[in-house]
């Protein structure tokens, strides 16, 4: 019985491995061509519609990009921020939790906290939920450093816990529940006062919201956190060994924590911002981005200009099949999560073929 | 990593330029119908499937083709922030009506119709509105409850069992669900004074093994004979077939699932609103409020009914059915009222007889020979079960 064996290849050469993400992003959309066909539906003109995100022809075009950058600015700090666990090894797969957790908190503070200026409520929605998220982050982080638990499954749990914590708030109707709306027989979240809406910049029709260009900046400050200081230093000796840190004389569980703090404030962050541009919360307030977060996180190889790239690219995808996909019938969105996740796929296997190569045993040892 | 990012960037930037002409030829001025889902418009049954076979039909009945004027965002949960991308997504395609088919689209409704006075808005099952270019529609889906109401009784009648059990979604929270029940247990008292009805509430609008559960409980705990239902699924009248009952099902003729159990069902008809409302908005859009307005109607608009009598339902019920539904449809008596009909189950005709309106703890709603309680109260306000009605769960 012949043994095979995987080998990284020493020659990742990048031409070839753009040729290879070429040839997988061709072949999904291929495979999503036929479906299409099958449909009934033109895929040429399917797919200029998504990669255009609908623009051409569309009344009201900057609606559009509004609602884009609305839904990249959660994606964005979620990706930056796991990508700063990822990079210490710390497995966090509780971005949803953790988003949601600054959902709520700095939806407490939307509704409660009143009379302030519009700068003020949002500054102290955004601090509520950094500290509400981070806290979660650093009980977690806690467990490990103290009882050497298992961040995956104590990250993971806390996704669901903190699902039905909104679940329950947004279906009971009570006295104490001021997230619902009172007029409404139904159970429904109610909008928050004016003072805690996301500001924005007018530019013609079009308005950029403040927290595209805090998420931005955010970007930046993260790059050189990680590049530049001591700390991002750290982080990198404590995620390729543990011992080497340690010998180094590094408080490794110290890192643990400040880090872990610090990425799951900023994924309390993306919430408060996501809820204040909405005016609103709900239990599907997270676009699933702590998922897709990840996703943008590993493709990127944890670099953070890549994770803008990539963040901003998926984005496009999910945003231009919804609105590709509005605009025929036969068409809804389970076929646009299917062609993202056939493209999500190739890329990912182009990576892998193009990084490694299988070999037999007896040709590994002769090499 | 660098790599990445030029291959990706290269590769959309090369599909945009490529592909972009092909993106634009969609530049007819012809009306365009916009609707939010909360399912898929690709679903068998169920309420999507409703209401997306509703706007098809009606479409076609105002002269529009389907396959090329109208526009879907599906799988929208009623979250504020993604039913106002949806409505823009469909603004910008250009639609001049849309419809929201989900409760909890009301408050992105209401902003985004301020927002574009050009376009009308129109959103099932709520209760907010402008004198503009927003309305609320729904139907009086009671007055089918209470015919189905008739074949339950007339059956278990036949059965010689006065329990008959009703699987809900919810119970007294909804005015949309306890008024379905009270309107059901009135037509099945109608015709059988007995007949006691055992409510099990759900919890939920639709969880098929939840739905079988409750039907299951309701016939071998409580020994109800007919079990009726207001639940997403065919599972209650699934579990009456398997366990030899009787049933009226809910949204669609269940026949087919339970070919030896079910009588018939409450049915809407969604494609008399969309036709009516699609034809006001292309006539005139800027009247639409005084042609169409706030649109509650029922049978006699037929919006809802009951599908056809199966091979399973007693002689007289037919007879006894069409007589109750023209009365209704003449506007000549309706269920919430203090006059009652009573059925003679040997020839199938009715009397009236004045009696008042109680809830099932004595409380009296309306007076012998009242009349009928306010629709507000239908749509909103009700909250107590009739007399003869009891939730066995709780």
């Amino acid at each position: 019985m012949r043994k095979y064996h995987l080998v990284r290849r020493a020659d990742a050469k990048l031409k070839r491995t753009l040729l290879y993400y070429a040839i997988g992003i061709l072949a999904s959309l291929l495979i999503g061509a036929v479906i299409l066909a099958v449909l009934g539906v033109n895929p040429l003109e399917y797919f200029g519609k998504m990669f255009t995100i609908g623009l051409v022809g569309n009344k009201y075009g900057y609606r559009q990009i509004e609602g884009l950058l609305k839904n990249f600015v959660p994606l964005l700090i979620t990706s930056v921020a796991l990508s700063l666990s990822f990079k210490m090894r710390f497995w966090n797969i509780g971005g949803e939790g953790e988003f949601l957790a600054g959902a709520i908190a700095a939806s407490i503070v939307a509704f409660q906290v009143t009379g302030l200026p519009n700068f003020v409520t949002v500054l102290l929605m955004c601090l509520a939920a950094m500290i509400s998220s981070g806290l979660i982050g650093v009980a977690v982080a806690a467990l490990k450093v103290k009882f050497n638990t298992n961040e995956t499954l104590m990250t993971l749990m806390i996704n669901y816990i903190m699902l039905y914590v909104i679940k329950y708030i947004g279906e009971t109707k009570a006295d104490w529940n001021f997230f619902l709306q009172e007029e409404s027989d139904r159970p429904i979240f109610g909008t928050f006062p004016q003072s805690a809406f996301m500001g924005s910049i007018p530019i013609g029709k079009f308005s950029l919201l403040w927290s595209v260009i805090i998420a931005v900046a955010l970007t930046v400050i993260i790059y050189v956190y990680l590049k530049y200081t001591k700390h991002g230093y750290e982080i990198s000796v404590v995620g390729d060994s543990s011992a080497t840190a340690k010998y180094a004389g590094m408080s490794v569980g110290k890192i643990v924590l400040r880090t872990m703090f610090i990425s799951s404030a900023l994924i309390g962050l993306a919430a408060a911002l996501a809820v204040s541009s909405a005016g609103t919360i709900s239990d599907s307030i997270t676009n699933d981005v702590g998922w897709t977060g990840i996703i943008v996180a590993w493709l990127s190889k944890l670099n953070i200009p890549a994770v803008f790239v990539t963040s901003f690219l998926i984005e496009v995808l999910q945003y231009g099949c919804q609105i590709a996909a509005s605009q025929y019938p036969a068409i809804d969105s389970n076929y646009a999560n299917l062609l993202q996740g056939i493209i999500l796929f190739s890329v990912l296997v182009a990576d892998f073929v193009a990084n490694f190569r299988v070999v037999r045993k007896e040709d590994a040892k002769n090499a | 990593m660098k790599k990445l990012i030029s291959m990706l960037v290269t590769v959309a930037l090369a599909v945009t330029s490529v592909f972009a002409l092909a993106g634009c030829n969609k530049a007819d001025d012809g009306f365009k119908v916009g609707a939010i889902y909360i399912n898929s418009q690709n679903d068998t049954s169920g309420y999507t499937y409703a209401h997306h076979k509703g706007i098809t039909e009606g479409m076609k009945k105002a002269g529009l083709d389907p396959a090329k004027d109208l526009f879907i965002v599906d799988n929208v949960p009623e979250d504020k922030e993604k039913v106002k991308q949806a409505i823009d997504q469909l603004a910008g395609n250009g639609c001049d009506i849309i419809f929201g088919i989900s409760f909890g689209y009301i408050d992105a409704f209401e902003e985004k119709a301020a927002e574009y006075p050009d376009i009308i808005f129109s959103h099932a099952t709520g209760y907010k509105s402008n004198d503009k270019n927003f309305n609320n529609y729904f139907g009086r889906i009671y007055q089918a409850r209470y015919l189905a109401g008739i074949a339950a009784g007339y059956k278990s009648l036949a059965l010689g069992n006065n329990n008959i059990g009703y699987v809900s979604a919810w119970g007294t929270e909804y005015a949309e669900t306890c008024s379905g029940i009270n309107a059901f247990a009135m037509g099945c008292m109608a015709v059988n004074p007995d007949a006691q009805i055992s409510v099990y509430e759900i919890y939920t609008w639709g969880d098929q093994e939840k739905e079988r559960m409750a039907a299951e409980t309701l016939i071998d705990t409580y020994g109800c004979g007919v079990i009726a239902q207001h639940c997403d699924s065919a599972q209650p009248q699934i579990v009456a077939n398997e366990k030899g009952a009787f049933g009226c099902g809910y949204n669609s003729d269940m026949t087919n699932e339970a070919p030896d159990a079910h009588l018939t069902a409450p049915i809407w008809n969604w494609d008399a609103y969309y036709a009516t409302a699609i034809k006001a908005a292309m006539e005139n859009p800027a009247t639409f409020m005084n042609t169409v307005g706030n649109y509650y109607e029922g049978l006699n608009a037929g919006l809802v009914d009951v599908s056809a009598l199966s091979k399973n339902c007693e002689p007289n019920t037919q007879t006894s059915i069409d007589a109750a539904k023209k009365l209704m449809k003449d506007g000549e008596w309706d269920v919430f009222s203090g006059t009652k009909l009573v059925f003679d189950p040997a020839s199938g005709s009715f009397t009236k007889v004045e009696e008042p309106l109680k809830t099932n703890d004595g409380t009296e709603i309306v007076g012998a020979g009242g009349a009928s309680v306010d629709d507000g109260v239908i749509q909103g306000t009700m909250n107590y079960y009739v007399e003869g009605v009891t939730q066995v769960n709780n």
